[in-house]
């Protein structure tokens, strides 16, 4: 049996193992989940120095020799203080210094708050900017877009003039302006749903946000139908894992 | 029918009929017809139009656990970038075991394109892989500062030269002195990490994505606001890129024909010039109708059911 | 500040030493003496002081970002010898240069952490085994596995970055047997399980979707009607298929106001104009609810954060 189907044949039968739980819970499907467990934990303790510790703290404290075309680097001592430091949170399996393990977590903690501010701004700034939508039409001309085509022999689309097409897409027309009204209204109505979570007075703001829980409801059913997809696909993958990479190879050799 | 015992049925019958349908559906013909949604074309064209003197900055942040979408993302970008000569520059954030992965997508397609006759891409000619950045904030914020400095220390083989050299003095990266010079930033992802590059970035650099069917509905405020110029959602964006990259957009390969794949936005947009085009989104798009239809169908059929149920007990009490 | 260009190597100061040499080893170990003597001196830290002292830990760290992003940054790179404008332009290289460095501490941090997971695990599984628990033969299983990564793992790492200097190994017909062990277990059985676990979802959601997706509330109907539009347009083929007969009817019409009924059309109106905005509110609300959040725990005010 040549390596590449070693590989394969393996993969086959952990995904087999795993999937055996669908039948119901059984022995073999715990013995699966502690290889995965095993490799799992033993591989992040691969990365984290190979692809962390080593590059970004061991390289740089204790600097780099020359290599080919790369100068030394001097170390930077300072880096062995971040040591000790991590080492206080290993202090959380102690009863009287447990409290110690808050300060590099305190740190981490920081350090993501502090950049909140500036991430706030940058992430919505731009969404708040561009839910400002024009909901009044700019012409009367026509009451939907008119098509920016004519239809040739057989239906084949012939464009329009170029300034005719110019003036259809700087134009706002009403259904348009509809559209915006109902994208603004979608989400002042979700927001405001957030927003007021305490008890509402007032007909009125019952009944927005009733219909802000609606648009809310529209939200989760896109996320609901996407998460489907990428769901399926999974199983999908696993088919042709199976299927097509495997047994392809087998039946090829 | 008896709709109560169907209402009854034992899941694992479900999950049978679901392992069949999906099994057979990847022998089914896979070239389907399709219209690209506006997100993917608009990345499709941006990836067709970018100057081949400025490299591309990959952020691949997906491990195998979501190998039926991500890894037909990475593959599509890699055969567009490799098909124009563009030189690309490859990092993962957060997960430890994604910088490998993406490195076997790359080592898949070289042996692909090699095969075929076609040029490979060479690691510190073509492509430089920097690793992992454990903290995608530190990392995204560092570039946003100073690129030289985030990635100044971080070294590369070059390949047929022994040692190994920093990055910065690679053909690849020479002439990048901050992050706006890289031509486009492509985050592909299964997780958040989008938000953290969206927030750090997007105003540095043009920025798109390519992520999972779960990532994709959060993508679109980003979209729509223009902090993402285009993105790829799911197997179908993956599919999407696909259809395009062996269709083009409002292009035809005879006069006279009408383009497959039309966008009002855009002039002519051809198809990638060399290597492959339908693989593994093709193979497994087929399939997905078959298990949304499956789904679709086990909602209808599961109220129908309670309808026809609750109709009986009405019945019932007259 | 401490300086590091990119790539020439930085003129030798108090902060650095030659790579390697005896007096770097001198600086590094003094300095983890030091930092073991306040680990030590903290354990006998009064109580009252507990609190104050992780408040300033933590407000320091995030001080930094707060004042990065207040104090304007430079509007090019300095070059070598060239000295600030003023006092403000000074801060603002300042900040610029120590910002790597400020970000490689919550990473190097972050990492040290991590072993504190994998140290916990250890620790139930070798109880498990010592004091012969139920299914202790599984808790086996997982420390072999875990060795047997670890210990491939380590030894394929050392090959490629120390052993092979030509870069050989990139080609995998060049593998030997620890190469190939190692990719074996990552490459062939942990990334393949991997994709499985998340591949059972796919199962249960079919199972749920046919036991409990009804339609009892306008909510719940609003919510299916979304999904299944969304569904259908995923659909390439459906779509595409409706569209060609739509286009049929509309050059068998003309009329082009027919052409908003195709799927595409529809599901994209519903996108643009209604699943989005709901997503950004939702998005909109959260964002809020973490900036909150973020400058509670800044300044020490979130209870059972790092301040309780």
């Amino acid at each position: 049996m040549d390596y590449t189907l070693l590989k394969l044949f393996l993969g086959v039968v952990f995904t087999l193992l795993l999937y055996s739980v669908l039948y119901r819970e059984n022995k073999a499907y715990r013995f699966a989940e502690h290889v995965f467990l095993g490799l799992a934990a033993g591989y992040t303790l691969v990365v984290v120095w190979r692809d962390i510790l080593y590059v970004q703290w061991w390289q740089k404290m204790m600097g780099t020799v020359a290599d080919g075309a790369a100068p030394a680097m001097p170390g930077y001592w300072v880096y062995a203080i971040l040591l000790p430091i991590g080492l206080m949170g290993y202090t959380i399996f102690s009863k009287k210094n447990n409290w110690m393990s808050r300060i590099p977590i305190g740190i981490i903690l920081g350090l993501w708050s502090g950049q909140q501010i500036q991430v706030w701004w940058n992430t919505y700034g731009p969404q708040i900017l561009n839910s400002m939508r024009p909901v009044i039409p700019t012409t009367w001309e026509s009451i939907t877009r008119p098509i920016t085509y004519t239809r040739g022999e057989g239906g084949i689309k012939v464009n329009l003039a170029p300034e005719r097409v110019a003036e259809i897409q700087s134009n706002l027309y009403f259904t348009q302006a509809l559209s915006n009204f109902i994208f603004v209204l979608t989400v002042v109505a979700a927001f405001s749903y957030f927003l007021f979570s305490f008890d509402l007075r007032g007909k009125f703001l019952n009944k927005f946000n009733t219909f802000g829980r609606w648009m809310l409801m529209i939200g989760f059913g896109a996320i609901f139908g996407s998460t489907v997809m990428a769901r399926f696909a999974l199983v999908i993958d696993r088919m042709s894992f199976i299927w097509q990479e495997f047994f392809g190879r087998l039946l090829t050799r | 029918m008896n709709w109560s015992k169907l209402q009854n049925v034992d899941r694992r019958v479900l999950y049978v009929i679901l392992l069949v349908a999906t099994s057979l559906g990847l022998f089914l013909p896979s070239r389907i017809p399709n219209d690209p949604e506006p997100a993917a074309k608009d990345l499709y064209a941006l990836l067709m139009q970018l100057p081949e003197d400025k490299p591309v900055i990959i952020q691949s942040d997906w491990t195998n656990s979501t190998r039926g979408e991500t890894m037909g993302h990475l593959e599509a970008l890699c055969r567009i970038l490799m098909s124009r000569r563009i030189k690309f520059v490859i990092y993962a954030t957060a997960d430890a075991q994604a910088g490998q992965v993406a490195l076997n997508v790359i080592r898949q397609i070289n042996e692909e394109r090699k095969k075929a006759g076609l040029v490979t891409y060479r690691e510190g000619v073509d492509y430089i892989y920097l690793g992992v950045f454990p903290n995608a904030e530190g990392a995204g914020q560092n570039m946003r500062n100073d690129i030289r400095k985030a990635w100044g220390t971080r070294q590369t083989k070059v390949d047929g030269q022994a040692g190994r050299v920093p990055v910065f003095d690679t053909a690849v990266l020479r002439n990048m002195r901050s992050v706006s010079d890289a031509s486009l930033m492509v985050v592909i992802t299964a997780s958040a990490t989008i938000d953290v590059a969206v927030q750090r970035l997007s105003d540095k650099v043009t920025m798109a994505c390519m992520s999972t069917g779960v990532v994709a509905p959060s993508l679109l405020p980003f979209y729509q606001a223009g902090q993402l110029k285009g993105f790829a959602g799911g197997l179908r964006g993956a599919y999407d890129m696909e259809y395009m990259m062996a269709h083009g957009i409002n292009y035809s390969p005879t006069p006279g024909q009408e383009p497959k794949v039309t966008a009002e936005k855009f002039g002519e947009i051809p198809p990638v010039p060399e290597g492959k085009s339908f693989e593994r989104a093709a193979r497994y798009f087929g399939t997905l109708h078959i298990a949304l239809t499956l789904l679709i169908l086990a909602v209808v059929m599961g109220n129908v059911g309670m309808f026809v149920a609750k109709k009986k007990a009405k019945g019932g009490n007259n | 500040m401490i300086e590091l260009l990119a790539q020439a190597p930085p003129p030798p100061s108090f902060w650095n030493r030659p790579p390697y040499s005896p007096e770097l080893y001198v600086m590094v170990i003094g300095t983890i003496i030091l930092g073991l003597a306040l680990f030590f001196g903290l354990t006998y830290a009064p109580t009252r002081l507990k609190r104050p002292i992780v408040m300033t830990f933590t407000f320091l760290s995030g001080l930094f970002y707060v004042l990065l992003w207040l104090v304007p940054t430079p509007l090019k790179p300095k070059e070598p010898g060239e000295l600030p404008l003023n006092p403000v332009d000074a801060a603002g290289i300042w900040f610029s240069d120590a910002l790597p460095r400020v970000a490689d501490v919550a990473q190097i941090l972050s990492a040290f952490l991590l072993g504190l997971g994998i140290f916990s695990l250890l620790t139930i599984h070798i109880r498990k085994i010592n004091r012969k628990q139920t299914d202790w033969g599984f808790s086996i299983v997982l420390l072999v596995s875990m060795v047997l990564m670890l210990g491939f793992g380590y030894a394929d790492w050392i090959m490629k970055e120390f052993r092979d200097p030509l870069g050989l190994l990139q080609d995998s017909s060049n593998w030997t047997f620890v190469n190939q062990m190692s990719d074996l277990l990552f490459d062939g059985i942990l990334q393949q399980m991997d994709a499985a676990m998340f591949s059972l979802i796919a199962f249960y959601i079919l199972s749920a979707a046919y036991r409990a997706f009804r339609v009892r509330s306008v909510e719940s109907t609003v919510l299916m009607a979304s999904a299944l539009i969304l569904m259908l347009s995923l659909m390439g083929g459906v779509a595409y298929a409706w569209g060609q007969g739509i286009d049929a009817l509309v050059i068998g019409t003309g009329n082009e106001f027919l052409n908003n009924l195709k799927i595409t059309e529809v599901a994209n109106w519903l996108r643009t104009n209604m699943q989005a905005p709901a997503i950004r509110a939702i998005e909109f609300g959260v964002g809020l609810g973490a900036l909150a959040m973020g400058i509670r725990i800044w300044l020490g005010l979130e209870r059972g954060g790092v301040s309780a």
